[in-house]
């Protein structure tokens, strides 16, 4: 054989292998997130120190408990665009029981865990109104979420301008600033919630008949309805386990910034949804884990840090974010249109 | 096997390389660098503010370094983090929430990083910063004030129109404040039938308004929280036949604020009746000012006021210089 040949066989082993390996993997935007390290990396040396790691991981945190809500609707061909006022609307309630400025509970030893109670109410009361609606009413989740999503911001605005002055509800226990913006021993206490909730979640997908019953849903209602399946009951767990999610990063994001705001989560409803359909899970319905949203999630808090670092002017900072999440749809695209072909 | 073209396989690679390599462009320099993290560059007003920030940053030999959080709060505590990593010499910071920029103080403060917060001070804290603001409230007292004396001086009695900001902002609740202070004390000629929320978007102070004068035709008393939602308006009274200047039957009385362009062209034309101003250059100044203060080991005081002043047909080409509106349109036209 030719030294030209053995290269050439040589190539076309490595595209083998990169095909094989990288573009069919499933941890595709794991590698992604790898190369983007790698590629910014000599641009942007502080993305390699510890403290950076720390913010990335802050960050992640809160919007990954949210993102798997998220997912376990769209496994089911659903979605939930009513987290954001979700994670807005328990985070004024909640800051107002606890709020040491006047708050129902303030001064009590009742008052974190009364307003943490406020947080998940609100968040499972939502998710049970938009499970109800979607399957006894049959209406699209996309409407009914959406609209929902329209009466809680307002009714965050209002319910803030009623319990204060300004714009916000600060004074908060600091038991309960402790949740999302504390630590023990330098290891983030929201990162015990996350994980805490990444496992429960994968366990229930992976291990449980819920979680069999979930994806048939997904890939065919009707089919599942005529096999057995509860359909209306999971749908609805679906969205009160999505609404207690947000619930649940409220609490992160809150204690995080101290305060409870109407407009906390407003604009990151795309950074929710897409770090679910980055990571893989199918908008149709059907496929979806918790570990491909971990790697979108990844993919994104590490192209945001990587953005705030350059302090690029707006314009050039969201071309940036959206080629490179561009280039990751693309590469997802061609490899499930591989996948469909063999 | 699933086979990859040798040609889709370098498309690829040569996407990944250059969104990969588009940071180049970027790199820090020598000399003071300081961040502006703005949480929106929605209005006039912040896109002539971070423009003016840039010359004179540049003028200084500084480096500039900029984020927007789209008024997301927590967004913006991750720019400021980043920024600190980046071991900046200042953060100048326009912050959405008066209470969540807390957090961002504290960890400037433990950093040793001074911080500005520009036209929107933080909530009181025990942290040190200084912030830099229009004195929001009186300024729009003082040009409510001018309406109402004019509205006195043609007699008869006025229903009035508000269009707010979004109260998520403290700008918006002082400036809605300081509307009511002087309304309420008139209400013999002014009643105010329309509050319309725009939460600071042109697309919702259009359908507001619009919805205000089919409601209440009769409207004849109308300020707007922000200059860059005079387009707007203008469509709204056109339509409804109400679009009229000074002197002519039907004018509605008009007040703005902030200082932009459009809204000097409306004062020259007649049809605005008066405008607060926000003092953009100084309020640059100020900041800057500060920074340099604190670089030098002084402490500032927490809150400087910009006093502004308010702008109309009587006092046009006096103060007109002051107003960064009338800057850019003096640009704009030559």
């Amino acid at each position: 054989m030719s030294a030209t040949a053995v290269e050439a066989g040589g190539g076309a082993g490595l595209r083998r292998f990169l095909v094989r390996h990288v573009l069919m993997s499933e941890y595709l935007v794991l590698y992604l997130s790898v190369l983007y390290f790698l590629a910014i990396w000599p641009f942007v040396p502080e993305m390699a120190t510890a403290s950076t790691a720390g913010n990335i991981l802050s960050a992640m945190l809160p919007l990954l408990v949210v993102a798997i809500g998220q997912t376990i609707v769209l496994i089911i061909a659903g979605i939930d665009l009513s987290v954001t006022a979700v994670i807005a609307m328990a985070s004024v309630v909640g800051a107002s029981i606890m709020t040491g400025d006047g708050g129902y509970l303030a001064g009590s030893p009742f008052a974190v865990p009364g307003g943490i109670v406020a947080f998940l109410v609100i968040g499972g009361a939502v998710g049970l109104f938009n499970g109800v609606c979607s399957t006894k009413l049959r209406m699209p989740s996309f409407i009914v979420t959406l609209t929902m999503m329209m009466f809680l911001s307002g009714a965050a605005l209002w319910y803030t301008t009623a319990h204060t002055e300004t714009s916000s509800i600060a004074a908060l226990p600091s038991a309960f600033v402790a949740i999302g913006g504390g630590d023990v021993a330098g290891i983030p206490n929201a990162l015990w919630v996350a994980l805490a909730v990444a496992v429960a979640m994968h366990l229930l997908l992976s291990r449980t008949l819920f979680g069999q019953w979930l994806y048939a849903i997904g890939r065919n209602r009707e089919a599942a309805r005529i096999s057995g399946v509860p359909v209306d009951k999971v749908i609805i767990w679906a969205f009160v386990i999505s609404g207690l999610l947000a619930a649940l990063a409220s609490i992160l994001y809150t204690g995080r910034l101290e305060t409870g705001t109407p407009v906390l989560g407003r604009r990151f409803l795309l950074d929710i949804i897409g770090a679910a359909v980055i990571g893989g899970t199918s908008l149709f319905g059907g496929h979806g884990k918790v570990v491909w949203t971990v790697f979108g999630v990844l993919f994104l808090a590490m192209i945001n840090a990587s953005l705030d670092l350059i302090g690029l002017g707006h314009d050039f900072a969201v071309g940036v974010k959206g080629a490179v999440i561009l280039l990751a749809a693309v590469l997802d695209a061609a490899r499930r249109r591989v996948l469909a072909r063999q | 096997m699933p086979m990859i073209s040798r040609r889709s396989f370098t498309v690829g690679t040569l996407m990944s390389l250059g969104v990969a390599g588009m940071p180049m462009f970027v790199r820090a320099q020598e000399g003071k660098t300081v961040a502006l993290l703005f949480d929106s560059l929605v209005s006039p007003f912040w896109v002539s503010g971070i423009e003016i920030m840039r010359q004179t940053a540049e003028a200084k030999g500084w480096t500039t370094l900029e984020a927007i959080s789209d008024f997301d709060d927590n967004k913006q505590f991750e720019q400021v983090q980043a920024m600190i990593e980046r071991q900046v010499d200042g953060i100048l910071i326009i912050q959405t929430d008066a209470n969540a920029v807390i957090p961002a103080i504290r960890a400037a403060n433990e950093a040793g990083i001074p911080m500005v917060h520009f036209n929107r001070p933080p909530a009181e804290n025990e942290y040190y910063s200084v912030a830099i603001q229009a004195d929001n409230r009186k300024i729009t007292q003082d040009t409510v004030q001018f309406m109402v004396d004019e509205a006195r001086r043609l007699g008869g009695t006025y229903k009035a129109a508000i269009l707010i900001g979004d109260l998520g902002d403290v700008n918006a609740i002082q400036r809605r404040d300081g509307f009511f202070d002087i309304v309420d004390q008139n209400t013999d000629i002014i009643e105010v039938v329309a509050r319309i929320a725009t939460e600071w978007n042109a697309d919702k102070a259009f359908a507001g308004l619009t919805n205000a004068f089919q409601a209440n035709p009769d409207i004849n008393f109308l300020f707007t929280s922000s200059d860059f939602m005079l387009p707007q308006i203008q469509q709204v009274l056109r339509v409804a036949g109400r679009w009229h200047k000074r002197g002519e039957e039907g004018h509605v009385i008009f007040g703005a604020f902030d200082g932009d362009a459009t809204a000097y062209q409306l004062l020259v034309d007649g049809y605005l009746d008066a405008d607060g101003v926000q003092n953009l250059f100084l309020e640059v100044e100020m900041a800057f000012g500060a920074f340099e203060a604190m670089w030098a080991g002084e402490q500032p005081d927490k809150l400087l006021l910009d006093p502004g002043f308010v702008i109309h047909a009587g006092n046009l080409e006096e103060v007109r210089d002051e107003m960064w509106g009338y800057v850019v349109w003096q640009k704009e036209h030559g």
